[in-house]
């Protein structure tokens, strides 16, 4: 993408052209071409569970296998009041496979019952023991190395997708939509426009509801600020320009999804409100706009999506295996959420075009505080959809007392021979940009992820992008 | 180069009073340039203030004290003070979503406003026993059996040292974090909600004699080997404050005041721009004295008066290189202000202006929720603040506000503020400008655009604002645009 979005603005006629209905500019062909070069017809959704998601109880092992694992877990995490332990007879309906380091038997916790049906079908990929080296404590360090794919401190204020965005995609695409009020990290850089609205129904530009035949002249003069604003040398003044003019466009091409699915998809938008959950609220919308590039909305190409969850920082009143426990809740959110959203795609046609990653900013402490649990490392993510390859990757963590450090935390290891070792993010990211994205091994590399210096054996400093989830 | 001493110019004059407050209206900047002000002397003037609790009702919820802040806001004549309020809130960012209590939540902001311009040291000493942080980040959970280290790992990443220095080296270890969370054991609310020291919940260290002695910074505050021993002049209630001290004494890597290079940067990036240099943040720290004295004033005030805090008052079109996003709330209490515009308190809706949602509903929507920071990390400033969706944000709340046509004082009345016998459009566009402080800010394109709007595209010559059909049309239409414009986002 040689052209500059301020270029191709000025040279469109765009700032000239007062069309209120369909602006030129995001049906043009050159846009459409650069998306068949990377992701195709294809969708992909980063899930954030925002606060730290405690990955000991969310992927459980059920005995010791040839290690240690269920006694080690045992013996953090209490049974009896204040008691976070999940025992074995609570863990039946949800087995999962083995772990590939100890061969122990794998359970997902109790309230995962969505994702459990989505993981018999084969369409989730386990990936345990993810972090990255030298792991941050701090909620804000962490969450911006894992957005970022780089460890705390090396980070250049991109996000490994904004990256991605960055090498395929210009100033006028909008390739990339967060269902959220803010432009979440992980897709962070300047050379494209990534909207953010929490309902796309707030997607609507506001002019005044008096002087109807007004609204043109409005339009044109708004355009034109904010266009000078984008041609401006410092880059907030032109961060705010460029967002202020792809916000124009998109309130003429996004808003009309609210109400095309409610007319169109009747029963899965009353299945979302029965469900009554905040992330399958999210979810729905991401679904409306998957909804709309099916149905072929102009000018609607946003195929990268993110919605985040909160209330993950269970320092307190965790719960265990009672339904009204904090951490369940949390859980069977995710799941059902998840199951249904499935579902929807599934019947729009696109199971199969769509790849989640749900991932945290870091696990928790193996062993329990009072009745909650303090912020951890490595930890479980998912990867779902119809392509993916189901199943369980990469190794549980090191749980046994003498393995932890000081503070009770595992440690994060690249050793070859380690039946523990950790699962880089680096490797997750990468696999899922060269099977799913369509971007290239060497340029993943060059472009979005860079290897570490260092002791091999702690330190990512070879890479592998076939992890098998996706192939 | 100018200092102190430097008489303001009108555009400074007009810069300090936004940037240190919320605007003012062009006469009172005429009144004040007229009075040959020094920079050293407006802001003493402005830094004069003596702060009084919100008024709180026996029955306010959190949503009322929201609105009693705003409206507080609104009319205040203290404005710095605010501004300050609003920097230590996000600063010491507390959230109601898990305090619960709008009773801690208001003794929490008579703290923030008792202490706003104080010394920092009592600040921290405060802080640590506010009934409200003392929830929040979960010290009333922290035991010595199950410590819990989020007080401790937040004072010193957040409120004080910062994980990093300015030369990009840690400033703490997790070891410093475990130790400090023990000093922090022990503290309970009474009934009252008042904080207590129960002894019998302290971690001492003859019961826990495997976690060694109280030692923290050994490796990293220029202590030496040795660290810091907190507990060594007796265990108990006051090893918080030791701690307080031990990172007010803290040097970074470079050698250097950790705390004061760090509050002089964030107060720095508050009031004037993101990024300053390593060379800028110490000449500051070194004029305002504050790493001896830590007197939160005399810092403010060597920055109002710098000559990097103006930079940003220069427009872009005339070589202007420094810019600031403004806060949501700044954007609406600062234009609500400029433009006389009195929002009512509405039954269920709260403050808010005719035919339009709650001005907390509007801020949400710009992510801002005072009493609720999204999370112990307070807002995110700058480009942060800049989405589709909170732009939108900004751009409903300026329709609301342009569209406000009724009568009263909570509609929009611009034939009060101007006159409505120009004709011209380019001074029709310079006096709405000049009430916003913006005539110098907009760029010669910007003017033709918005003199193309007001015209026609040149179709009309003159227009007639004494007709209410062209002002309703064409004025309310062009205040839109400015209140929605680039220019009127900056600061």
């Amino acid at each position: 993408m040689a052209i500059s979005r301020r270029s191709f603005l000025k040279g469109s006629g765009l700032a000239a052209a007062s069309s209120l209905v369909a602006p030129a500019l995001l049906g043009n062909p050159f846009v459409r071409t650069a998306f068949a070069d990377t992701i195709g017809d294809r969708y992909f959704l980063s899930i954030f569970l925002d606060g730290g998601n405690d990955g000991f109880n969310t992927v459980i092992p059920v005995n010791d296998g040839g290690a240690t694992l269920r006694a080690a877990y045992d013996a953090a995490r209490a049974t009896g009041t204040d008691g976070i332990n999940i025992g074995p007879a609570a863990l039946a309906a949800t087995l999962i496979g083995t772990d590939p380091g100890s061969g122990a038997q794998l359970a997902l916790h109790p309230a995962l019952t969505g994702l459990k049906q989505l993981y018999d079908l084969g369409k989730v990929a386990v990936i345990q023991g993810c972090g990255y080296p030298r792991p941050n404590l701090s909620h804000e360090e962490s969450r911006v190395a894992f957005q970022a794919g780089t460890p705390p401190g090396l980070g250049t204020g991109t996000g490994w997708l904004g990256r991605y965005l960055a090498a395929n995609y210009g100033g006028s695409d909008i390739p990339g939509v967060c269902l959220r009020s803010e432009v979440a990290g992980e897709f962070r850089q300047t050379a494209t426009s990534v909207l953010a609205a929490r309902r796309l129904r707030y997607l609507r530009f506001p002019y005044d509801g008096d002087y109807g035949d007004d609204v043109a002249r409005k339009r044109d003069a708004f355009n034109a600020l904010y266009q000078g604003a984008a041609a401006q040398a410092l880059p907030i003044a032109e961060y705010l320009g460029t967002s202020g003019v792809a916000t124009l466009l998109a309130t003429e091409s996004y808003a009309g999804l609210h109400d095309l699915y409610q007319a169109d998809r009747a029963a899965f938008d009353g299945a979302y409100d029965a469900l009554d959950q905040g992330l399958a609220y999210n979810l729905r919308e991401a679904a409306k706009v998957i909804h709309g590039i099916v149905s072929g909305v102009p000018n609607v190409h946003a195929r990268l999506m993110q919605c985040a969850t909160g209330g993950y920082d269970t320092h307190s009143d965790q719960g265990s295996t009672t339904p009204d426990g904090h951490h369940w809740q949390l859980l069977a959110e995710v799941g059902d959420s998840l199951k249904l959203f499935y579902d929807d795609c599934a019947d729009m046609g696109v199971a199969d075009k769509i790849v989640v990653i749900v991932w945290s900013e870091f696990g928790r402490r193996v062993p329990q505080n009072d009745n909650g649990t303090d912020h951890g490392t490595q930890y479980p993510m998912f990867v779902l959809g119809g392509a993916v390859q189901g199943g369980v990757y990469g190794n549980h963590p090191n749980i046994n007392e003498s393995a932890l450090s000081d503070d009770g935390n595992t440690s994060y290891s690249q050793g070859a021979a380690d039946p523990f070792r950790s699962t880089d993010m680096r490797d997750v990211y990468g696999t899922i940009l060269k099977h799913w994205l369509g971007m290239p091994h060497g340029t993943i590399l060059s472009n979005v992820l860079t290897l570490d210096g260092g002791d091999p054996a702690e330190r990512w400093t070879q890479e592998n992008f076939d992890l098998g989830f996706l192939v | 180069m100018g200092n102190a001493n430097s008489i303001l110019t009108e555009g400074e004059t007009r810069h300090l009073m936004r940037r240190a407050g919320f605007g003012a209206p062009p006469k009172e900047i005429a009144k004040l340039v007229k009075r040959g002000l020094t920079r050293g002397e407006l802001v003493d003037k402005l830094l004069k203030f003596k702060a009084k609790p919100l008024k709180v009702g026996k029955k306010d919820g959190i949503d009322e004290v929201y609105d009693r802040w705003l409206e507080l806001m609104l009319k205040t004549r203290t404005p710095l003070l605010e501004k300050l309020v609003l920097f230590w809130h996000d600063h010491f960012a507390t959230a109601n979503a898990k305090v619960q209590s709008t009773e801690l939540m208001a003794r929490q902001n008579a703290l923030l406003r008792a202490m706003a311009k104080g010394n920092l040291r009592q600040f921290l000493k405060s802080i640590n026993r506010d009934p409200a942080m003392l929830d929040f980040l979960d010290t009333l959970r922290n035991r010595p059996k199950t410590p819990n280290e989020n007080y401790a790992r937040e004072l010193m990443e957040l409120f004080t040292l910062g994980v990093v220095d300015e030369a990009g080296q840690p400033n703490y270890a997790q070891e410093d974090i475990v130790q400090i969370a023990r000093a922090f054991t022990g503290w309970r609310l009474d009934d009252d909600g008042n904080p207590v020291f129960r002894e019998d919940r302290h971690d001492y260290n003859a019961d826990y004699p495997e976690r060694g002695p109280k030692v923290i910074f050994t490796t990293y505050g220029g202590f030496g080997p040795g660290g810091v021993d907190f507990g060594a002049a007796g265990e108990g209630a006051a090893e918080i404050d030791r701690v307080i001290d031990a990172l007010l004494s803290h040097r970074d890597s470079e050698g250097q005041s950790t705390v004061g290079r760090r509050m002089t940067r964030r107060l720095f990036e508050y009031f004037a721009w993101d990024a300053p240099s390593t060379a800028l943040v110490d000449a500051l720290l070194t004029m305002s004295g504050f790493s001896s004295t830590w007197d939160i004033g005399a810092l403010v005030k060597t920055i109002l008066t710098h000559d990097a805090f103006y930079e940003t008052a220069a427009p872009l079109h005339a070589g202007g290189t420094k810019k600031s996003v403004k806060w949501p709330i700044d954007y609406v209490v600062g234009t609500l202000r400029l433009l006389k515009v009195v929002p009512k308190r509405r039954k269920y809706a709260g403050l808010a202006l005719e035919d339009s949602d709650s001005l907390r509903g509007h801020l949400d929507d710009m992510g801002q929720r005072l009493f609720d920071p999204p999370s112990v990390f307070g807002w995110d400033w700058e480009a942060a603040w800049i989405s589709s969706a909170t732009l939108l944000a900004r751009f409903r709340f300026m329709r609301d506000l342009a569209a406000a046509r009724g009568k009263g004082k909570q509609g929009f009345h611009p034939e009060k503020l101007m006159s409505m016998d120009l004709q011209s459009p380019a001074q029709i566009l310079d006096a709405a400008s000049a009430l916003l402080g913006l005539t110098d800010q907009l760029s010669p394109d910007e003017r033709t655009a918005l003199i193309d709007y007001l015209t026609d595209g040149g179709a009309v010559s003159a227009l007639n604002l004494n007709d209410l059909d062209t002002r309703g049309r064409k004025l309310h239409g062009l205040f839109a645009l400015l209140l929605q414009s680039p220019a009127h986002q900056l600061h």
